[in-house]
């Protein structure tokens, strides 16, 4: 039966596509546009889809608060002027050496920006609900703190291999000579928050209210009230990570 | 002969080894100096009338450019001297009510920096606060010119 098939095939004449009518034509197109869509659509949509989901709320961010209090901050970005108080009362107040920081201000400059020209932008830990330096610690010296969510370290566990420091996608660890272990952000809570103050050194330190720190799972806090709402942007850094970070930037 | 040969390299070591400590030590004043940022008036060309001024208090960095006021917008001096400010650089930083509120009651920078003749001083905030950061890069372009 298919013998045929083959010299049929080969006898056929080259009609050309002039006497094609334009109907045939797409026809043949949307055929080609279905089958690589089936391939390719699957993918491309749901791409789409994350990002409009990403950009119009920050839902996904915030969805459960598994800790309480649920420690959080929030930098009102605009309002930062690198007066760098803030590195200098977490200096005074955690012993961070010179050559290591704890928070620490980042600029972008732009010759070619229309008007302002400069922007500044804190970081610090972000003290992610799936922090990738604990799953990468090898001695479990860094810890998730079950009760406050805040990102420890068990300075006595620590043996200086830094592959935390290589797993955070913040890079927001150094390694400290003097305690010969990895040193990060801890919200203040051994020099602060253990002690009873409601409020980190740098929260307080600044003259210009850009970081606000408190209690996420509490519905009255600031904080709550700034991430909770879309009538201002709220972002985070890096949320392709999956890291689940408790740290959100916003505009005043 | 030999030992006149043994004397000048001797000689010639003990003044590279001079040198080279004397060089080091010129370094570290340096950076000493660099470290704890202090307030900068910046010349940096006399057709501005006046230097560029980067304040210190009551937060560090916030720069007042005469290149951008006088320089590209042409006030006059008398638009600011010495109603708001004195011609003495840095002077307002001493006063005790030179704070942002000051300025939003008009006072200082406020004066102009009301919405209407410039944009307002509570917003673009990066404007004039150059920060610790834009301080230090002032610090060093002095520290460079004194040196030529």
């Amino acid at each position: 039966m298919f013998k045929g098939i083959k010299d049929w095939l080969l006898n056929l004449k080259n009609e050309g596509v002039e006497k094609v009518p334009d109907e045939t034509k797409r026809e043949f197109l949307k055929i080609g546009l279905i089958i690589t869509g089936v391939f390719a659509g699957g993918s491309l949509f749901s791409v789409i889809s994350r990002v409009a989901e990403g950009l119009a709320s920050s839902e996904e961010l915030h969805k459960s608060y598994p800790y309480k209090p649920h420690y959080s901050m929030v930098f009102k970005i605009d309002r930062c002027i690198d007066c760098e108080l803030c590195m200098e009362a977490c200096r005074k107040t955690n012993h961070v050496p010179d050559y290591g920081w704890r928070t620490m201000i980042l600029r972008r400059y732009d010759e070619s920006a229309l008007d302002q020209k400069t922007m500044f932008m804190p970081i610090l830990c972000n003290h992610c609900n799936n922090p990738p330096c604990v799953r990468a610690c090898p001695t479990k010296a860094t810890y998730k703190d079950k009760k406050t969510g805040i990102v420890r370290m068990a300075y006595d566990k620590c043996i200086g291999c830094k592959t935390c420091m290589v797993a955070c996608p913040y890079n927001v660890r150094y390694f400290n000579e003097e305690k010969h272990a990895v040193d990060k952000c801890d919200f203040c809570w051994e020099s602060r928050l253990s002690k009873g103050i409601t409020i980190t050194a740098c929260a307080e330190a600044c003259p210009a209210g850009v970081r606000i720190f408190g209690d996420l799972s509490d519905p009255g806090s600031e904080v709550y009230k700034l991430v909770h709402q879309l009538a201002k942007p709220v972002w985070v850094l890096k949320p392709e990570t999956g890291a689940k970070p408790n740290v959100f930037y916003t505009i005043s | 002969m030999r030992k006149v040969k043994i004397l000048i390299g001797t000689l010639i070591l003990l003044l590279s080894f001079t040198g080279i400590a004397f060089v080091s030590e010129k370094n570290k004043g340096e950076s000493v100096k660099l470290e704890e940022p202090q307030e900068v008036i910046y010349y940096e060309s006399e057709q501005f009338g006046g230097p560029e001024i980067v304040y210190v208090k009551p937060v560090r960095g916030v720069l007042f450019s005469h290149k951008k006021h006088v320089g590209e917008l042409g006030f006059p001096c008398e638009s600011c001297h010495n109603s708001l400010f004195e011609m003495q650089a840095l002077k307002s930083q001493e006063n005790p009510d030179f704070k942002m509120e000051a300025l939003y009651q008009g006072k200082y920078c406020g004066a102009c920096h009301n919405g209407q003749a410039a944009f307002a001083s509570n917003t673009k905030c990066a404007t004039c606060h150059i920060g610790v950061k834009g301080l230090k890069e002032y610090m060093r372009k002095l520290a460079s010119k004194e040196k030529k």
